[in-house]
């Protein structure tokens, strides 16, 4: 029995990281309309300031603070330059925008800091707990306790501050929000800044975890975009039941289906989305839309 | 001066061109409405003040020259511009409706924020009733209050209103409709209306302008005109 909780945690603590960088995704998904396919490239630019800082024997709360203003400010710095030019033009453009960012990033992260693996101490320590059998280490502890906080923090600023709410108004209906004077342009950008600042902490955080190199979030966030999807895009709840659902099944048909192993695991996350995706076309907490022709 | 002012303004779509020069003055406190048959360019106007379609001619708010505006600056100005439709935000509840409008009201406003809401309450008592529910969930009816409202506590100068009694039920349009006035002397508005329905219009509008392709066929105090006269100028040509 304390193999499968071992294997429970193991899958939700991997789950977190997924449903973190998920969430960015579909905050910046719900504001503008846009997949940001350098989400996790732009995380893990934000690890490597981490790492870099942390390295220089800076304090992690200053580290994390600092990091997460920092990836703010890029966040909004990235749609202003980069998106906000092809607004007004189709999908597919914004689409290849963000994948040059992503080649962008990825290209600065290696200039600066080569493209070797490191080691990344944890923010929480090294130590770990045993509970009746089950090792949690510190990392994982803190892992889930920093999300958690983010989450409350999130569905705080979007449910009761005013600027929460113009960003939901300037989402569901733009030009309405236009003609009551809210600026819907820069409710987009501060949803970036809002994302790229959480994707900063999912990296501080998924660097000790994974080990940081420049394409640790490569996989990653293939989970994370299964995982938004699987929640519909455009439901935060979603996307955290669908990352943490993500991490479980993958560990636990690892641990328990022999074939399946440690290769063909990252197969199990996405037979499981096909298969809700076919009963539920829109996901798990996704709202029906129908297409525009 | 005058709240509102078109002097020769034209309006396109892409190449389309839907406003043909039209010159149009809402005085302070006045109630004027826009007449004419669908296509004729009263949607097209409201979009013109709050600079939501190509333009060229002169716009002023009060004297001032917005025709370089963009819309949120316009709003900011204290024009509210209550689309047709109704433009409510579906997802969030008639509680964050109202207060998103709140926030975006002048400063100097800022103090009389639940006494507004009250009054709001007041003419629209069932939006008091599903503060908790979402935009979505009302029926066009109470959409349509929501919206006005919304318009209402953003605590604009001057309050245009497009089609409001669009797809309502002929008693509740002339609920709505019957409110102008006391709206304006509550709270010191001047009224734009795009209205189809120029028999409820008439009776609620100091001044009517009847629309037609994109001109100004005819400018008269409500009063004086019948609903002869408005089909008469904007079926038959200009009187």
């Amino acid at each position: 029995m304390s193999y499968f909780f071992q294997q429970l945690v193991n899958g939700l603590s991997d789950g977190m990281i997924y449903a973190g960088m998920a969430l960015a995704l579909v905050v910046v998904f719900h504001g503008s309309g846009v997949l940001n396919i350098a989400q996790g490239e732009m995380a893990t630019f934000s690890a490597f300031l981490a790492w870099a800082a942390s390295s220089a024997h800076l304090p992690w709360p200053v580290v994390i603070i600092g990091v997460v203003v920092l990836s703010f400010v890029l966040g909004v710095g990235v749609e202003r330059v980069f998106i906000r030019p092809v607004e007004r033009a189709s999908e597919l453009n914004s689409l290849i925008v963000t994948l040059a960012v992503l080649l962008l990033t990825e290209a600065i992260i290696g200039s600066i800091w080569g493209f070797l693996p490191r080691s990344v101490p944890s923010p929480f320590g090294d130590g770990a707990t045993h509970v009746g059998g089950v090792t949690i280490t510190y990392q994982q502890i803190g892992a889930a306790a920093t999300l958690a906080a983010l989450l409350v923090l999130l569905y705080g600023f979007f449910q009761r501050t005013p600027v929460g709410i113009r960003m939901r108004a300037a989402t569901d209906n733009a030009e309405s929000a236009r003609l009551l004077g809210v600026r819907v342009g820069w409710m987009l950008a501060l949803g970036w800044g809002l994302a790229a600042a959480m994707g900063g902490v999912v990296g501080i955080l998924a660097a000790p975890q994974f080990g940081l190199d420049d394409s640790i979030f490569l996989n990653v966030m293939l989970y994370a975009f299964a995982a938004a999807t699987l929640g519909g895009l455009t439901s935060m709840p979603g996307a955290v039941i669908g990352g943490l659902l993500i991490g479980v099944t993958q560990t636990m048909s690892s641990a328990y289906v022999s074939f399946i192993g440690s290769d063909l695991n990252v197969v199990v996350p996405f037979a499981l989305i096909l298969a809700v995706l076919l009963i539920r076309p829109a996901g798990l907490l996704g709202r029906e839309t129908a297409g525009r022709v | 001066m005058n709240a509102l002012e078109l002097r020769g303004v034209s309006a396109y779509y892409g190449q389309v061109q839907a406003l043909r020069g039209i010159d149009l003055a809402l005085a302070e406190g006045e109630v004027v409405s826009l007449l004419g048959p669908n296509g004729a360019g009263k949607t097209t106007t409201l979009r013109a003040v709050s600079r939501m379609v190509r333009t060229s001619g002169t716009i002023e708010v009060y004297g001032r020259s917005i025709s370089r505006q963009r819309p949120e600056n316009v709003a900011r100005l204290g024009v509210a511009h209550v689309p047709a439709g109704r433009g409510t935000f579906s997802d969030l509840t008639v509680q964050e409706n109202l207060s998103l409008a709140s926030g975006m009201r002048p400063r100097s406003t800022s103090g009389l924020v639940s006494a507004d809401l009250d009054a709001v309450f007041g003419y629209f008592p069932i939006l008091a009733t599903f503060r908790d529910r979402r935009a979505r969930a009302l029926s066009g009816g109470q959409q349509q209050m929501l919206a006005i409202a919304r318009g209402l506590l953003s605590r604009p100068r001057i309050l245009m209103i497009d089609e409001p009694t669009l797809g309502l039920a002929p008693q509740l349009a002339r609920e709505i409709l019957g409110q102008l006035r006391t709206l304006r002397d509550d709270w010191n508005l001047s009224i734009l209306l795009a209205e189809q329905n120029a028999a409820l219009a008439l009776h609620v509008t100091d001044r009517v302008y009847v629309l037609e392709s994109g001109t100004v066929r005819l400018v008269r105090a409500a009063a004086e005109l019948t609903l002869a006269d408005v089909a008469a100028s904007s079926y038959l040509g200009p009187s």
